[in-house]
């Protein structure tokens, strides 16, 4: 809240209300210290904070916006899955931050170690200190390590997770290359909620092409802590078409549950008392949101953060707004799409609030396609709209149980026009 | 020059609409707000590229006819869509007409490829 203003917004509205509406506007609109137009900060270089820059400098140049990301290049997790079916090389998931650079978004590549929402100020590892009039967070996820008994960072460089694009994607791929041919790829699956819902799956199923062709003999094995997933119907139906025994999923009904973790000897036990060995470990932990999240105040007794849904302004501290994976914004699902599009009705939320305008009405769309086969795509997709103030689906659903091979495959080169146009939407980068 | 004039008036009245249904919805917890088709259409770049150019094979949408971006979006919408329709029927349906008929007059106003006199929010 800037400092003129004492008292809170519901007294502020209802003192204005009965100002004519062009007073009112007038009246509202904040005086900045900084210049004229206002100062946003912007924490997390991926999907969420990268488009929020973009559209923020787009919508208002005046505006000075700073973005802060460690990493030159930011790798990103939607489409890594087509990297392990050897569908596509890791350097294709980086993307740079020049475009955003062009639009005169002030990068800087550094650690964002804390927020002083009080004053209003981020602070970089390197002790920096930046003022802001807004913030916007994209912070992604974080691991509840050991929440999972055994399962802590330093049993991820055993069994990785690969769950953050990097040097865990890598680390993966290295086994499943080194795997002898009879292997057991084991994935442990998360309970809900986590980032990319049909993500484990679209895994699943392009670390069986990959088997398929380069190791026959080998089995997946996944052991998932629910019962029903994303696009299931689909995503059995491809199994049985193009993998058949090659893929045994065992749901938490069936002792899917993984309760222990045994990175030395790559072990897992479930919530009955099952032990199952693997050659190759996924373990893809429990979740909450990036730390900076936590240290910003954002979050509550969940981990995840409650935003207000027609701006993605915090509901516990003023100015700070959070997209992306670390908000709880049901029905949405957590994915690379949502957060770009939860950016962008962010992004002109903050350029109202910066001009004294009120907030325009708020419209996401989220489409997640999954390849379960080259040629074999599926989809879910949503539009969500605000009921009473809250996401809610407007239309949607997931593609056809009865599609000829013709929509698959149309849905698998769609899928691939996707990356290139979010990524160019996001970072003005080509795939 | 009259062509114009009657787009600002459609415009002008749809914006009033959207707006209405807006705050009819609004309740204590949502502030007042205005409708912003840029807000609206920004969500269709996800997949068709920044301002509807796309860079793969998902069809371009900036700067076609209005008229046929209208006609699509509405066929889209309708319980049969076109042959071989696959994720836009599920997205179309929960947007109201004047919505998506803001939205093809929106696409339809910018232009093809790039320049750098006009930018579009």
């Amino acid at each position: 809240m800037s400092p003129s203003v004492k008292f809170s917004r519901r007294q502020w509205l209802a003192g204005v209300g009965k100002a004519t509406a062009a007073g009112a506007l007038l009246m509202m609109a904040p005086a900045y210290a900084k210049g004229a137009a206002g100062k946003v900060v912007v924490i997390g270089g991926g999907f969420g904070g990268a488009t929020a820059a973009k559209y923020i400098k787009r919508r208002n140049p005046a505006i000075d916006v700073t973005l802060i990301e460690p990493a030159r290049t930011y790798y990103t997790c939607p489409f890594t899955n087509l990297y392990f079916g050897g569908l596509r090389t890791f350097e294709q998931q980086g993307h740079g931050f020049d475009e955003l650079r062009t639009l005169g978004v002030n990068v800087v590549h550094a650690f964002a170690s804390g927020v002083d929402a009080a004053g209003r100020t981020v602070t970089l590892a390197g002790g920096e200190t930046l003022a802001y009039d807004k913030l916007l967070l994209s912070p992604g996820i974080d691991f509840r390590w050991n929440a999972l008994e055994g399962y802590d960072e330093a049993a991820s460089e055993r069994a990785p997770h690969a769950w953050k694009a990097g040097e865990q994607t890598r680390l993966l791929k290295k086994q499943l290359e080194a795997m002898s041919d009879g292997g057991v790829f084991l994935m442990a699956a998360p309970a809900n909620p986590f980032r990319c819902p049909p993500g484990p799956y679209e895994r699943i199923s392009m670390v069986a092409h990959y088997l398929k062709h380069h190791k026959p003999k080998s089995k997946i094995l996944v052991l998932d802590s629910k019962d029903a997933f994303s696009k299931q119907g689909l995503f059995q139906a491809g199994w049985n078409r193009y993998y058949g025994d090659l893929i045994e999923w065992v749901p938490l009904a069936k002792d899917g549950k993984v309760v222990r973790v045994d990175a030395a000897t790559l072990s897992v036990e479930t919530e009955f008392g099952q032990t199952h060995k693997a050659d190759v470990l996924n373990v893809i932990p429990p979740q909450k949101a990036g730390a900076i999240a936590e240290v910003a105040g954002v979050t509550n007794e969940s981990g995840w953060v409650p935003v207000k849904h027609q701006t993605f302004e915090s509901e516990l501290v003023p100015d700070i707004y959070v997209v992306g994976d670390a908000t709880v914004a049901a029905p949405m699902p957590k994915s690379g799409f949502s957060a770009n599009a939860q950016a962008k009705v962010a992004a002109a939320a903050i350029v109202n609030a910066l001009a004294g305008k009120p907030p325009a009405e708020a419209a996401f769309a989220n489409t997640c396609y999954s390849l379960i086969a080259p040629d074999y795509g599926i989809s879910v997709a949503h539009t969500y709209l605000l009921k009473d103030g809250k996401l809610a689906e407007a239309s949607g659903g997931v593609s056809p149980a009865d599609a000829n091979d013709t929509f698959r495959k149309l849905e698998a080169e769609y899928g691939e026009s996707w990356y290139k146009a979010i990524a160019q939407d996001t970072w003005g980068t080509r795939a | 020059m009259r062509k114009a004039t009657r787009y600002l008036r459609r415009g002008a009245a749809l914006a009033v609409l959207l707006a209405g249904a807006g705050l009819a919805s609004a309740t204590a917890t949502a502030e007042p707000s205005t409708f912003d088709v840029t807000v609206l259409a920004a969500a269709c770049a996800n997949c068709h590229g920044t301002d509807g150019r796309s860079p793969g094979s998902i069809p371009s949408i900036a700067g076609r006819p209005e008229s046929i971006l209208n006609d699509q979006l509405k066929a889209f919408k309708s319980d049969t869509p076109p042959a071989g329709t696959t994720v836009m029927g599920r997205l179309a349906k929960g947007l109201s007409e004047p919505q998506l008929a803001a939205l093809a007059r929106h696409f339809s106003q910018i232009s093809r490829s790039p320049s750098p006199e006009v930018k579009q929010p």
